[in-house]
């Protein structure tokens, strides 16, 4: 999983598929980050996602609600059709998700 | 197109939920079938397998087991059976309502079944506490690869 950090904002490009396995393992390194970066803006880059369950959904809205208590804001960009089928039927905050 | 079936065991497994998903994929990309119901498909399946390892078992076993059937008839209707031998679900409607979850602490959205049903043509589900629980998922193929 590759990370950018610059001027307050931390971007993470996600990758393969994220499922219950996955996610148990990628949230608790992507915490790490946002504790370490406390960033102003995170932007989670789902373009190298090649399969996302509600395990997904579950993970997104983990990662908005830290950075709410942050007081920080948070995007979800480049999510491929599929993807984007699962986002929409969730009760995401759309405002959040860009599709590029 | 012929009637055809692939049938999987497997232990109950969080780290098998992708090849199970794999697996069925593979099987169905046989079919003229366009890629975005087979997408569906596959979330569709890995919502209840996911159920079926996550919720069914409470310990670890290697007796803990689930059975993914995968069937497609003669006029494309695809069906899928994914059958746990674990703690049964005691009230069907409330687990199938959006956004429930009994596992909020490890952030499960709740969303599985909503997936299922707005993913799939048709849902049962059939559940014994103590016995187990069987989900039956079908979809008849609409888009055809050939066609786009």
């Amino acid at each position: 999983m590759k990370y950018n950090y610059e001027n307050g904002k931390l971007v993470i490009y996600l990758e393969e598929e994220l499922d219950i396995s996955s996610c148990k393992v990628i949230r608790g390194v992507i915490d790490g980050y946002i504790m370490k970066y406390q960033p102003y803006e995170l932007v989670l880059d789902l373009s190298g996602v090649k399969f996302m369950d509600s395990s997904g959904i579950g993970l997104i809205i983990g990662r908005y609600n830290l950075i709410k208590l942050l007081d920080s804001k948070m995007t979800v960009v480049n999510a491929a059709d599929n993807i984007r089928r699962v986002i929409e039927l969730s009760n995401i905050k759309l405002e959040c998700v860009r599709y590029e | 197109m012929s009637k055809n079936y692939i049938r999987l065991e497997s232990k109950a497994n969080l780290e098998n939920i992708a090849s199970i998903r794999v697996c069925v994929a593979t099987f169905l990309s046989e079919l003229d079938i366009h890629i975005d119901e087979l997408m569906d498909i596959k979330t569709a399946l890995s919502e209840a397998v996911t159920n079926a390892i996550d919720h069914a078992y409470d310990e670890e076993s290697l007796e803990n087991k689930i059975i993914v059937e995968t069937e497609v008839e003669d006029d494309g209707e695809i069906k899928i059976k994914v059958k746990d031998f674990g703690k049964g679900i005691e009230d069907i409607s409330l687990a199938m309502t959006p956004a429930y979850t009994t596992k909020p602490e490890n952030e499960h959205a709740g969303m599985g079944f909503t997936i299922m049903e707005s993913f799939m043509d048709e849902i049962i589900v059939d559940s014994t506490v103590n016995e187990g629980t069987t989900i039956f998922l079908t979809k008849k193929i609409r888009k055809r690869k050939s066609n786009v």
